[in-house]
């Protein structure tokens, strides 16, 4: 993938990650500099606990840093009130999870609309619809997430992080919950789905090799810290 | 808007799992809203019935009371050109005895004229007339008696009762006597024609009886007219005015208290159920973290996250309050056979409005207050730790915490407004937070204790306690709204049960050794040296006490009317019984100023009871107006006595010098202590050679009003099984929101080898300490507020009821017991596979 241009989509400087845990405080990430350039695509790998989910949860927003500054499309969101920072995913960010967190009580069509609606889409329905048609799931629009397979149920997922069309897309083991065949297939709907866009930075963690080497760029996290950074 | 959709999806989504998670909720709710929606709906009932049926209660419009005397021909002159029709009743206790087999009770005679009934039916049980029943047969007048004295004498109809000198024939029994309502009375009613008792030696001058006029007055009387023409034209008679705006002051004020301590059990009930209400939505929020994540992820606010949960909780509100109020207007309809036939006769069933309103508003607060807290958290918390797991435990933003407050404002400000008592609600309701408190900080050391205990070493090798404790440690098990819920209704139960008990005990046990046998009333002063020689002669007679006996009415305190001056105070409302000596009393105790001399005949004075001085703000060398017999006497208070009431001996509030009053006609009434197994002779004897005198036995009298204490006992008592039965909802849900993780719990225990035995006795052990901590506590709790209502409200001795005790512990251990093993049962018959790969 080529980036479109040099500005950066993150922007992280000194950034550290404490939490509280039963044994106390655990420093989970270690003065990470990272710069991810917009139109990218990034894959965070590592070993397990070595911290690449919670910094991808860093750079979402989802998660604030103990210390340092995040910036994520030029915007400061170290210490960005939480009322702005969904505001500010609205829109902009799509999040994929390992395990889908899809709501439960609504349909796959209501699930994805929900995060259009978020963002003010004028016609949410039917612009769900129609990403769920992208997706290969239109047949399914209506039916429950406990009726879906793990595989249908996160394609319901990453049709509802790009509903909006973010301009970074985050995903965090998007296939380690998948047997091989979907996971393939979900990985290629990915990739499709945000190169189609040429603005939208993709930054995932896996522990794929296959999958992290379709990236542009790979960052090795060790113990919290960036050990090392490679081109694909 | 977007708020309202996603709730909506969420709704309708749970529509669909038959409302699973918020069953408990609804039904703390409705449970709490219908208990003060009923008793709002009675007390409506009683009330409008007391307001419409005025007329009928009072017997006429107007009624003026006289004691001692009768009416001059003045009075009734005035009366007959102020109203259309007038009735005279003469009010007194007496002795009716049986002829045939001589057994004599404690009777309250009412003697009539010819035009009573003015207004109401009195319903007699062979379906004859009044006037018919008062005729008599066989030249002899006829009497009227209530069923109870029928079997007390044992008499038939048709067999001769005597009252005083006069014989009688009973003609029928009292089946309604409208004009009775509210009235106490020691025994009970006869009825008879006044002019039958002329014989009787009944009514003589000194005498202790109430006459009373009822009056019609003319169509559209202004009854606040017709009271200031009497006030003015009656200044110095001494007589009082009751119209029928307000027939049975006494009733009236004896429901008001009842129904206003009532409605605040029912609050306590739904201040229980907020605690339900707090569980379940903690809950629900718990459980849709997840989904609170997800939302925030794709930009959801934390404004619209909080409406889109409370707006579900305010939908599961409005159903549950609407069913509560339905449920509350419809069960007075239902109630309606098993009232007690005093209150049934008075209240008018129907749908009261204001009571339902009251109801609705109060659930809506309760809803409101309970779970604000629990869905503000969900403001602050970042989405991964709600990917963690994490659930919100920091404090909601100011701006609810306001809200929070300015909703327990509104919430006391209508309590105090519904009960019309800032006193009792404040006592009431802080009592109750209190108790809350108390329990939640049980429940939290308990925990705190338990957290040690599982890392020390006892538990080793006892897999079930141990597995018990750790999860009422970790909090998996939850023990605060447990403790809170059935806590507060079991701390209830204790302390109405140690209460009655200690109350009872002490009239019925320790008051008779105190106590005298008998009152004797009406002893004329001709009568009272051989009274005393039959006594003194009496072996079984260990004792005998008397006095001078008037009734009166203060009228006056330093010039103002009474009721300015001291307001409200027992004394000061209606007549009260006066005496005078010459010399001190014997056991007097003077608490300030002197007693005069022997053979003072100066102005007049008084000793007055030194606790009523207080109260009122009077004191030495304050006067009195007193109006005895139609004349006022104004006296100097000069002396404050210690009156004790409390052993049931003579006590008179007010005592005059002999001067002031030995000239007015007057009885005399005298106390005799006896042992028990003489007194009915001794009422024989008396009654036989004074049959004017009337006996009252204390044993019996306190039997009564035993009854009566007992009674309010059950009332409160019920209303604390109300508390508890939304204690006990509590219970079922905390079962019921933890079975999840009792499932996974079990089928991991199931998968290290611990046999379903183990794990049974694991919930059940876990449910039974939850119980045993909720029962000590709230037993506790009970018997502190036992002891100290009965050390400084009623200043007797305390005592633990044991039988109480057992129960409350019983209670507590035994529900929660029942209901943890219940809820173990489903997990325990599930397979531990199933249930893993569920969990995977």
């Amino acid at each position: 993938m080529v980036p479109v241009s040099e500005q950066n989509a993150i922007d992280l400087k000194q950034v550290y990650l404490s939490l509280e845990g039963n044994a106390g405080m655990i420093e989970i990430l270690h003065s990470i500099d990272l710069q991810i350039t917009q139109g990218s695509s990034c894959a965070l790998v590592g070993p397990s606990g070595s911290g690449k989910s919670s910094l991808l949860m860093v750079m979402a927003g989802l998660e604030q840093a103990t210390k340092g500054r995040v910036s994520v499309l030029g915007q400061d969101i170290s210490s960005m009130p939480e009322n702005q920072l969904a505001q500010f995913r609205r829109g902009q960010v799509g999040v994929v999870f390992q395990s889908f967190h899809l709501i439960p009580s609504m349909t796959a069509l209501q699930n994805v609309a929900t995060a259009l609606e978020l963002a003010g889409a004028s016609d949410p329905f039917d612009r769900a619809a129609q990403k769920l048609a992208e997706v290969g799931l239109a047949h399914r629009s209506d039916h429950f997430p406990k009726q879906l397979s793990g595989g249908e149920q996160q394609r319901v997922a990453l049709a509802r992080a790009l509903a909006s069309d973010p301009k970074i897309v985050f995903a965090d083991e998007p296939t380690g919950n998948l047997d091989a065949a979907n996971g393939a297939s979900i990985a290629d709907i990915l990739f499709t789905l945000t190169e189609a866009q040429p603005d939208t930075t993709l930054i995932l963690v896996t522990h794929d090799a296959e999958l992290a080497a379709r990236c542009d760029r790979i960052v090795n996290l060790r113990d919290g810290k960036v050990a090392e950074r490679s081109v694909s | 808007m977007i708020a309202l959709k996603i709730a909506q999806r969420e709704l309708t989504a749970a529509l669909k799992d038959r409302l699973h998670g918020f069953r408990i909720l609804m039904l703390c709710l409705i449970f709490g809203v219908a208990s003060i929606a009923t008793i709002g709906s009675l007390r409506g009932a009683i009330e409008a019935g007391l307001n419409s049926n005025g007329q009928v209660f009072l017997g006429g419009d107007a009624e003026i009371e006289l004691t001692y005397r009768r009416a001059s021909p003045q009075e009734n002159d005035w009366m007959a050109q102020q109203s259309l029709q007038k009735s005279e009743i003469i009010d007194f206790r007496s002795m009716a005895v049986a002829r045939d087999n001589s057994k004599r009770i404690l009777t309250q005679v009412k003697a009539v004229d010819a035009a009573y009934p003015l207004v109401g039916e009195i319903v007699l049980s062979n379906g004859m007339s009044l006037p018919e029943a008062l005729a008599g047969q066989n030249d002899l007048p006829g009497a009227v008696v209530a069923p109870a004295l029928m079997r007390r004498l044992q008499l038939n109809l048709g067999d001769i009762m005597q009252l005083g000198e006069q014989e009688f024939v009973v003609m029928a029994t009292l089946e309604k006597e409208p004009d009775n309502f509210g009235n106490f009375a020691l025994g009970p009613r006869s009825i008879v024609l006044a002019q039958d008792l002329e014989g009787s030696g009944l009514l003589s001058q000194g005498t202790i009886f109430s006459s009373k006029y009822r009056l019609i007055l003319p169509n559209g009387a202004d009854f606040d007219k017709a009271k200031a023409i009497f006030e003015t034209d009656w200044a110095t008679a001494g007589g009082k005015w009751k119209d029928a705006r307000n027939a049975s002051p006494g009733a009236a004020r004896a429901i008001d208290r009842l129904s206003t301590f009532l409605v605040l059990i029912g609050l306590s009930g739904l201040v229980v159920g907020g605690i339900g209400v707090s569980a379940a939505v903690r809950a629900f929020v718990a459980k849709k973290t997840g989904n609170i994540a997800v939302l925030k992820t794709l930009g959801a606010t934390p404004r619209q996250i909080f409406w889109i949960y409370s707006l579900q909780i305010i939908a599961y509100t409005v159903v549950a309050v609407i069913l509560g109020v339905l449920l509350g207007a419809v069960a007075p309809f239902l109630a309606r056979p098993f009232l007690p036939e005093s209150l049934s006769a008075v209240a008018v069933i129907s749908v009261y409005p204001g009571a339902l309103l009251e109801a609705a508003t109060y659930g809506a607060l309760a809803a409101a207050i309970f779970s604000i807290w629990p869905l503000a958290q969900t403001e602050q918390i970042r989405p991964a730790n709600l990917f963690r797991g994490g659930t919100p435990q920091s404090w909601p933003a100011a701006r609810y915490v306001i809200v929070l407050v300015i909703l327990l404002g509104g919430a006391l400000w209508g309590a105090v407004q519904f009960s019309g008592s800032i006193t009792m609600t404040f006592w009431l309701l802080g009592g109750i937070s209190l108790a809350l408190l108390f329990l939640a900080l049980m429940a939290g050391l308990f925990q705190l204790i338990l957290k040690r205990v599982v890392r020390g070493k006892a538990l080793q090798g006892r897999l079930a306690l141990r597995a018990a404790v750790s999860a009422i440690a970790s909090g998996t098990e939850r023990a605060g709204p447990v403790v809170m819920g059935i806590g507060l209704g079991l701390a209830v139960l204790a302390a109405v049960g140690q209460i009655d008990g200690n109350l009872r005990n002490s009239m019925t046990k320790s008051l008779p050794d105190k106590a005298p046998s008998f009152f004797f009333l009406d002893i004329q002063s001709g009568q009272l040296d051989e009274f005393n020689q039959r006594l003194s002669d009496n072996t079984e007679v260990d004792r005998v006490e008397t006095a001078p006996m008037l009734r009166g009415l203060v009228t006056q305190i330093n010039g103002k009317p009474a009721a300015e001056v001291g307001g409200d105070h027992w004394v000061l409302r209606g007549d009260r019984g006066i005496s005078y000596a010459a010399g001190m009393p014997e056991n007097t105790s003077l608490i300030a100023g002197q007693w005069w001399a022997d053979d003072y005949s100066g102005p007049a004075q008084i000793s007055f009871s030194a606790e009523a001085a207080e109260e009122i703000g009077i004191g030495i060398g304050d006067s009195l107006t007193l109006n005895v017999l139609g004349r006022d006497i104004t006296a100097t208070i000069t002396s404050l006595r210690d009156v004790d009431f409390s052993n049931a001996s003579m006590g008179f509030v007010i005592l005059l010098n002999a001067a002031a009053l030995a000239g007015a006609p007057h009885s005399h009434i005298a106390t005799v202590y006896a042992s028990e197994v003489a007194e009915i002779a001794i009422l024989d004897e008396l009654g036989q050679a004074f049959p004017n005198v009337t006996g009252i036995q204390i044993r019996e009298a306190v039997l009564m009003v035993s009854g009566i204490v007992s009674s309010i006992a059950s009332a409160a008592s019920i209303g604390a099984i109300a508390t508890l039965i939304t204690g006990f909802l509590i219970l079922i849900g905390a079962a019921s929101a933890s079975s999840e993780q009792r499932a996974y719990e079990t089928a991991v225990l199931k998968t290290l080898g611990a046999t379903r035995r183990e794990i049974l006795v694991s919930f059940a052990l876990r449910s039974s300490m939850i119980g045993a901590l909720a029962a000590s506590v709230a037993l506790g709790a009970g018997l502190l507020g036992g002891w100290a209502v009965n050390n400084f409200v009623f200043e007797s001795s305390f005592e633990v009821i044991w039988s109480n005790a057992a129960l409350i512990i019983l209670g507590g251990v035994g529900a929660t017991l029942i209901t943890g093993v219940l809820f173990a049962l489903g997990p325990l018959s599930q397979s531990a596979a199933a249930e893993l790969r569920h969990r995977n």
